[in-house]
């Protein structure tokens, strides 16, 4: 089942962090051997620029990158905005329609399949969890649905940064940042208002909140929901300086 | 009687399932028609988030405590059955049944005696399920039963957009993206509920109201929200501050 998944695909990563604080760079790790692609990359997006490469897990996932980065089209582009894209066959005459300067250097750079998963909650887009197979075809229901709890879980560790202590691999496991609980997100919002931030900010702040006063974030959430719990401005104690 | 009702409602969906529709408002009409045409309480539809798990997309009413009831069955409930079985579950009396204790009590806390379960199928795969809940214990009757997995299958069919959907790619990504997109509708209702002062619940009627007189998606809408750029709030109710 769904947290079951979470706990195995956690402990994968928290083992390949050897202890340390986790990176987009091992939950990368985890993604390739979880599910069967030959490279992984962590793309984001800032307001500065439109799209900075994190981390790539080796030369063909870099290269995919730049290609991406210069032709300004592709899966992992319209992941950004989009949905997620999952393209089983580059050399597809499709593919070509679709992205006539990326698929076929994609191809000549010997990657036929990517898999390209958003890293977004709702409104929120962080960027984009790119997989990358030298072979065509798709990833079958359970590769998928490690792929996405994966793209969750860099997320979460995007959100959190370096916060948190991961010295007991499931005490340092994040939260999800999925649909589970609607009064997260509604939180987040009322955030934005409250404190004048964007909603990753908001969002940010909600988790380290959480994280600081030792409670589960949707508990946090049910509070700034039912008015019990304001953000405040001017004070930054508050929340255990995330942001 | 009811059968007019029944035509106009899927003139009504099939008049909306044109290119570029919002799907999100299209999921709500048809939530709030199951309402209207079968004869129950409150209807919702939870989508699988291809991890196994369901979640709301769309119900008929957004009060809370009915959102946090769809949302239990994440974990254990007629619609997870419905779901994992890809058959119709009814339970016609919720207090003579043990199977689900924790549903059960919530289920009666809001004053539910029966609950319906009906599959969202495409070909073999299962992708989520209208689910039903009515104040008085009973079953559903063959038609209604007829009519409610006529609705869920306007609802597969309206999620889908594309008429052929081979594979499970294509399922996934648009699946990924509405489930997204109730996100983004419940980061707008918090924005809305604090910039106007108003509860959750009156926030999404002000979302979409807004999206409906803008002629705007509401994910559109909600989006510009979000990021702030959108200037003007919908309408507060009349006789708040603004």
């Amino acid at each position: 089942m769904n947290s079951e998944r979470r706990v195995r695909l956690w402990a994968l990563v928290a083992n390949v962090a050897q202890g340390g604080t986790v990176g987009v760079d091992h939950v990368c790790a985890v993604s390739v051997s979880a599910t069967g692609v030959d490279a992984a990359a962590v793309a984001v997006t800032l307001r500065a620029t439109p799209r900075e490469v994190l981390y790539a897990s080796d030369r063909t996932a870099s290269d995919l990158e730049e290609l991406t980065l210069t032709l300004g089209e592709g899966p992992c582009v319209d992941a950004i905005t989009g949905g997620p894209g999952l393209v089983a066959d580059l050399a597809a005459p499709q593919c070509r329609a679709r992205w006539p300067a990326f698929a076929p250097a994609a191809v000549l750079a010997g990657v036929h399949a990517v898999f390209a998963l958003p890293l977004q909650v709702g409104g929120i887009r962080l960027g984009v969890l790119d997989l990358y197979r030298a072979r065509s075809g798709g990833l079958d229901g359970e590769q998928l649905a490690d792929a996405l709890a994966l793209a969750d879980t860099a997320c979460a560790v995007l959100l959190d940064g370096g916060e948190r202590d991961r010295s007991a691999p499931d005490e340092g496991r994040p939260e999800q940042v999925g649909l589970q609980h609607p009064e997260v997100h509604q939180a987040t919002g009322m955030v934005t208002v409250q404190l004048g931030v964007t909603a990753a900010v908001a969002l940010i702040r909600l988790r380290a909140f959480a994280y600081s006063h030792d409670r589960r974030l949707r508990d946090v959430a049910g509070d700034v929901v039912a008015r019990r719990l304001r953000f405040d401005p001017t004070d930054d104690t508050q929340v255990g300086g995330a942001g | 009687m009811a059968e007019i009702q029944l035509s106009d409602v899927f003139v009504e969906m099939a008049d909306t399932l044109v290119d570029d529709f919002d799907v999100l408002e299209f999921l709500h009409v048809l939530t709030e028609r199951c309402v209207q045409l079968l004869g129950v309480s409150a209807a919702g539809l939870l989508l699988t988030d291809q991890q196994g798990t369901l979640q709301v997309v769309a119900a008929s009413s957004e009060r809370t405590r009915l959102l946090e009831l769809f949302q239990l069955q994440t974990d254990q409930g007629p619609c997870v059955d419905c779901f994992r079985t890809g058959r119709p579950v009814s339970v016609v009396d919720l207090s003579a049944t043990g199977r689900w204790p924790r549903f059960t009590a919530a289920a009666a806390e809001v004053g539910f005696a029966a609950v319906h379960a009906l599959p969202m199928r495409l070909r073999s795969e299962v992708i989520g399920a209208l689910n039903l809940f009515d104040s008085q214990p009973g079953a559903l009757d063959e038609g209604r039963l007829y009519i409610g997995q006529a609705l869920a299958d306007v609802a597969t069919i309206g999620l889908l957009q594309q008429r052929a959907i081979h594979r499970r790619d294509i399922l996934t990504e648009q699946l990924q993206t509405a489930l997204n997109s109730r996100v983004l509708i419940e980061q707008a209702k918090g924005v809305l509920a604090e910039r106007l002062q108003v509860d959750v619940g009156e926030a999404f009627a002000l979302l979409r109201s807004g999206a409906r007189s803008h002629n705007r998606r509401l994910s559109d809408l909600a989006q510009a929200i979000v990021d702030g750029s959108e200037p003007l709030p919908p309408q507060p109710p009349a006789g708040r501050p603004g």
